[in-house]
């Protein structure tokens, strides 16, 4: 067998992609980033916000494009395809076909001088067509990279940004390129394309102007969107006073051949409505059409709450069927109401909340790659292998397998990267580059030495600001040595000079004056500690995007700021002081708590990573909630699993398992924790560990309504499933059944939606009917939450003449009992009265954080939400992390969901830890908070600002701040009362000397 | 602790305006960590006051301070050489501290920057409530450890009046009712028997009343006792 290749190729360079490659590298396997376009960060750069927090999608994954475009062992080939692929699981042999560019991203500084010159217009398909761009571009401000590219299908060859660009970055003869790699494993990130809405021709898009897809909207809403933030419609540019969403536009619609359900479009016109009204604050009227609001995932239910109660965004049931013209540009709708009478309603706009489909040319793609897709042309994976292709070593994360919302994008792309980690382990770190550094000068006492390198970045510095009168004022100032101004500073041969005059003029501190930090902050640190420096001792001056670009019109007064900008560089840099962070060794252990499907998944993923786990359960069996489980909607054998994974778990030599067990005390710090875990035996026993991972899953809520508990008939819809699933059993055979949705979820007790329900109602009603097609099924719901590709049991579930009658959360139905059990429930539809005399009434109840929870949570100092499951970093980008380094959660301890969504974030977690566990050690210290000891007053105010919990009085009464654990944010700094914290490399005096040089 | 909040700047601003000179002192122990007179608060105040002067076209100097507790002789000597250089002090402490100051340096005009509240502890970060008023006569054993001389708006003692609604106090909707709190206290202890004892007229001649108040202790104040 060839030796298996420590690198892994990622194609699409979305959120997916990017989190994998990120996690891929830190524990130790290099990584090609295959995008098809010039730029990486797929849809979520295209996106406003983020729901259900309202984040800033651009704010949140610029600093993960920015990481992955500074990231050595990150190889990012734009502008590319996936040709041939052979070989096998470890060694693949990969063709790369790099189409021609024309610009050489390694030249290109992205100055935009280029583009600034370009004669002819394109349209710019980051903005959805709504705009229009250069033929020469970059597709958004923030790419990375950070590079322009020639649309030669529109190029007219004129040959001015050749001229132009001063860098000669400009190669009107590129030529396509293939390039022969070989890697380990490949993941699969490729996403989804949006649903054409020509194509329902009944709603207007294309036809009247103000339509708009849900993707165009995002864009609209966008600051840096085609109308800059502003909402207009376009046949008139006004502003809109009423705007309308139609939902499932190429979702749950087989007349258009998208019977799935896109699963995050309810949730995105719910966020879209909300903005809307932010942007136009008097009075817009939103109106959201909908079939069943899916509003699934965590924090999803109370964000749709908000949006109907506190913002006031109107939710109508209804299937929109045709749009037609109204007066004034307007739309009109025809709709029935609550109840049941028919309604027409204009709307100045109408969005089209479209839905997802599989990737251009897919199937083509499968072939290439050998894998199978499922009949929606999305990758087919299984339940219990949910990241796993059809072709070993092949797996994928993301929309490519099933429409999904970014945090479940996330926590397969960490889980890809596990499996691939797992794959390769004995080839980690093989193809890793390392740097290797010059021993640091001693700079202390030393007289601040500053060299100041400003850069003219081709014309866009030195176009504005005059260049050489500003390096002139620089060498000036006090301290500074020398002063220089370069054509690119960050170019590879300034590089090499800045090393040269640091050493000639002796320089002990480093200013550039050129563009953002970042971007190009690492690249400076990194040339001045190549030549001896500490890298804390680099300051920057960002005299292009906050001077030349923004003052464009007024270049007397851009070289003024200019000036000034330097001046308080200056300033600080005088003040700079050599941080170090102290090596501190890592244990590579991980304590993994609760031993269910997420605890001992995410075990044998480190455990087949060559990593030790100690797995602590306080039942006396492993199982956990799938011991319950005993059939699935695509026909798998939950038991059978479980038994092989607990055989694989039991069986591992490097898994230690602890039964009957809790653990008690947890104290250390990421990559040294040392807890304490008791036996039911009171034995104590004690463990080091890197990592702590925590899957204490969820549990089934006992209701309290509906005769539970007071009659036999009345069951869970667990309970039933042990009934059908045992041949024993007496009542596997009622004549008639009803379910009733929603018991105990979305209320005011617990205002989640506990997810899985719906599907698990579907699953026992269609077993019943399997058993026993003339059973009679009613299943009473508030809204059928069968997302994704489970809307097909669903619809078979109709198919078989099961009966779903909607209910009002008002209006809840009745169970009563005369003898016969007797549900009454108010049909919207019929507007009538139902009364059902069912053999058996079945209760889908919510699901409840465990009980363990409260205890845990204050020893791993880690925060529960409102429904007492375990809060994570960053809902969005962070999905398996806890604010506190080192920590992870997974399972039904995070939120209610199915088998395969634990299995995948139980992955996503074990790939998270290792990148921890891979390292031998954790750099602690560099820009952390300390304390001064002899001012503390012991107030408290650290201990409960930080958002991380690190700060904590110690034996001498004083506020202690371990540097491995802070995270640098300053905030104890700057909440001190009695001044005693400061945080390293922006101290007061630091920052001070800064304000002053402005001002002096 | 002792809880105090800042003096409207404008205040401060009058009091301190006609000096060139001025030595702002804060306290390092209560003040500090009710966040109104540390050595962060100093800062502040000093910074605000030398842009709210200088809208008047002035310019005085401001030295800033901080020590351990103005309440001690031992600590406030420590400013002598300062303050001898200065017009007037503004002390951030509390009244104690601002007192101290004045007595110790009988010659300089001293100005208190902070109002001083109550006596409380702080129920969440940034929101401090008074739960002792210095009665020199705790009864707290006998309310199930709440006092309804601080805690009830009337300072009643054998139970509520007819304005407690809800559990809250009818002085105000965001205040509850001490009395409830009381007895839902005794409810949990299973104490609720001793409401039934009916208490007489409290002696009130240890509380603030009469004046100054004083305390010795015989074993360590040794003047009072040779």
């Amino acid at each position: 067998m060839a030796d298996k290749v420590g690198s892994v190729l990622v194609i699409g360079g979305g959120i997916g992609g990017i989190q994998t490659s990120l996690d891929l590298v830190e524990s130790g396997l290099k990584v090609y980033l295959l995008e098809r376009t010039h730029s990486i960060g797929g849809v979520m750069a295209q996106l406003d916000k983020t729901f259900p927090t309202n984040d800033c999608a651009m704010c949140t994954i610029s600093p993960k494009l920015v990481e992955c475009g500074q990231n050595l062992n990150i190889e990012i080939i734009t502008n590319a395809e996936l040709g041939s692929v052979a070989g096998k699981a470890g060694n693949f042999e990969v063709e790369i076909v790099k189409h021609a560019r024309y610009i050489d991203d390694a030249k290109c500084t992205g100055c935009g001088v280029c583009a600034k010159s370009c004669p002819i217009d394109a349209i710019d398909e980051y903005n959805y067509g709504l705009c229009e761009r250069r033929a020469t571009y970059i597709r958004y401000p923030q790419a990375v990279p950070r590079a322009f590219g020639i649309d030669k299908d529109k190029c007219i060859g004129c040959g001015l940004c050749e001229s132009l660009c001063l860098r000669d970055a400009v190669i009107y003869g590129d030529k396509e390129q293939v390039k022969k790699i070989n890697v380990g494993s490949i993941i699969l990130s490729t996403g989804f394309e949006s649903f054409d809405p020509a194509l329902k021709q009944d709603y207007g898009y294309g036809e009247y102007p103000n339509v708009v897809s849900s993707f165009e909207f995002e864009r609209i809403l966008s600051a840096s969107g085609p109308y800059k933030g502003h909402i207009f419609r376009a046949s008139d540019a006004k502003m809109p006073e009423k705007i309308a969403w139609i939902q499932c536009v190429g979702s749950r619609d087989r007349g258009v051949e998208r019977p799935f359900c896109s699963s995050v479009c309810c949730t995105y016109a719910v966020k879209q409505a909300i903005i809307a009204k932010e942007h136009i604050r008097e009075g817009l009227d939103t109106t959201i059409f909908y079939m069943d609001m899916r509003t699934y995932g965590k924090g999803f239910e109370q964000y749709f709450n908000r949006a109907k109660n506190e913002h006031g965004v109107r939710f109508v049931c209804s299937r929109i069927h045709t749009v037609d013209p109204g007066s004034d540009g307007n739309l009109k709708l025809v709709f029935s109401d609550d109840d049941g009478q028919l309604r027409e309603e204009e709307f100045d706009m109408l969005v089209l909340s479209v839905g997802f489909k599989p990737t251009k040319n897919v199937e083509e793609f499968a072939n290439r790659l050998g894998i199978k897709l499922n009949e929606y042309g999305f990758c087919k994976t299984s339940t219990f292998s949910p990241i796993e292709t059809s072709r070993a070593g092949v797996y994928v994360a993301g929309a490519a397998q099933e429409p999904k919302d970014i945090p479940a994008t996330v926590m397969e792309a960490s889980g890809a990267a596990a499996c691939a980690e797992a794959l390769l382990a004995e080839a980690k770190g093989s193809q890793i580059v390392k740097k290797e550094y010059p021993p640091e000068k001693d700079v202390s006492g030393l007289k601040p030495r500053i060299g100041v390198f400003v850069c003219k970045c081709g014309i866009n510095i030195a176009g504005v600001v005059d260049v050489p009168a500003v390096t002139e004022y620089a060498a000036t100032l006090p301290d500074v040595a020398y002063a220089e101004y370069n054509l690119y500073t960050c170019s590879q041969d300034t590089q090499v000079r800045i090393k040269e005059i640091i050493e000639e003029k002796q320089l002990n501190r480093v200013i550039v004056a050129s563009c953002t930090p970042r971007t190009h902050e690492p690249l400076f640190q990194d040339t001045i500690r190549l030549a001896g420096l500490n890298k804390y001792l680099f300051e920057m001056a960002n005299v292009r995007d906050q001077c030349s670009w923004v003052h464009a019109s007024n270049p007397e007064a851009a070289t003024e700021k200019a000036k000034e900008l330097i001046r308080m560089a200056v300033g600080r840099a005088a003040f700079l002081e050599p941080l170090h962070t102290i090596p501190m060794s890592v244990i590579r252990r991980a304590l993994v708590i609760g031993g269910g499907v997420a605890g001992m998944n995410a075990s044998l993923s480190l455990a087949n990573q060559g990593f030790e786990v100690e797995l602590v359960e306080h039942e006396p069996e492993l199982g956990g909630n799938i011991r319950h489980i005993h059939f699935t909607l695509e026909g798998d054998k939950p038991q059978e699993y479980l038994n092989s994974l607990i055989e694989q778990v039991q069986a591992h030599k490097l898994i230690s398992v602890h039964l009957e067990s809790q653990v008690k005390k947890v104290s250390g710090h990421v990559g040294h924790f040392e807890s304490e875990v008791r036996s039911k035996k009171l034995e104590v026993r004690k463990i080091e560990h890197g990592v702590v991972i925590v899957a204490t899953g969820g549990v089934e809520s006992k209701p309290i309504e509906y005769l539970y508990g007071k009659d036999d008939r009345v069951i869970t819809q667990r309970e039933l499933e042990e009934h059908l699933a045992n041949s024993q059993s007496t009542i596997r055979n009622p004549h008639s059944v009803v379910m009733i949705q929603c018991v105990g979820s979305r209320n005011e007790e617990r205002p989640y939606c506990s997810r899985i329900c719906c599907t698990q109602a579907v699953k026992n009603a269609l077993k019943l009917k399997e058993q026993n097609p003339d059973t009679q099924i009613y299943i009473l719901y508030r809204d059928m939450r069968t997302y994704g590709f489970r809307e097909e049991y669903y619809y078979q579930a109709r198919k078989a003449g099961v009966i779903f009658i909607r209910y009002d959360e008002q209006a809840k139905p009745v169970v009563s009992n005369n003898g016969r059990l007797k549900v009454e429930v108010k049909d919207p539809i019929l507007g009538a009265d139902v009364v059902l005399q069912p053999d058996m009434v079945v209760l889908s109840v919510a699901i409840d954080s465990h009980l363990e929870n409260e205890n845990l949570a204050p020893l791993l100092k880690v925060t529960l939400d409102a429904s007492k499951f375990f809060l994570e970093a960053h809902m969005k980008l962070r999905p398996v992390d806890f604010g506190s380094d080192g920590m992870f959660l997974c399972g039904l301890a995070h939120s209610p969901k199915l088998i395969e969504e634990s299995i995948a974030q139980a992955q996503a977690a074990a790939g998270r830890a290792a990148t921890i566990l891979n390292k031998e050690r954790v750099e602690a210290g560099g820009v952390v908070s300390c304390v001064e000891e002899k001012k503390c007053v012991a107030c408290l105010t650290c201990i409960r600002m930080c958002p991380y919990d690190v700060p904590f009085i110690n034996k001498a009464g004083v506020a202690e701040i371990e540097a491995v654990k802070c995270h640098g944010c300053g905030i104890c700094a700057s909440e001190c009362p009695a001044k005693a914290i400061q945080l390293l490399h922006y101290r007061d005096p630091q920052v001070v000397a800064k304000v002053d040089a402005m001002f002096g | 602790m002792i809880i105090a909040e800042q003096k409207p700047i404008q205040e401060i601003k009058a009091m301190i305006a006609g000096y060139q000179k001025v030595l702002i002192v804060g306290c390092d122990t209560c003040v500090t960590i009710c966040m109104a007179g540390g050595r962060k608060e100093v800062g502040i105040i000093a910074s605000c006051l030398r842009m709210a002067l200088q809208i008047d076209r002035k310019k005085p100097q401001l030295i800033e301070d901080c020590i351990q507790r103005q309440c001690e002789w031992e600590f406030v000597d420590t400013l002598k050489d300062k303050v001898d250089g200065v017009d007037a002090i503004l002390s951030s402490a509390c009244g104690v501290g601002v007192q101290a100051l004045a007595e110790r340096f009988p010659n300089k005009p001293v100005y208190p920057a902070l109002n001083t509240t109550f006596m409380g502890m702080p129920n969440e970060h940034g929101l401090w409530v008074e739960n002792c008023r210095g009665c020199g006569n705790c009864g707290l054993g006998r309310f199930g450890g709440i006092c309804p001389i601080a805690r009830c708006s009337k300072g009643l003692l054998n139970g509520p009046c007819g304005g407690s609604q809800n559990g809250k106090c009818e002085v105000s909707k965001e205040m509850d009712c001490g009395w409830q709190l009381i007895y839902g206290r005794l409810k949990t202890l299973n104490q609720l028997d001793q409401l039934e004892d009916i208490l007489l007229p409290k002696d009130w001649s240890t509380d603030r009343d009469k004046g100054q108040r004083k305390m010795f202790r015989g074993d360590v104040y040794y003047e009072q006792t040779v």
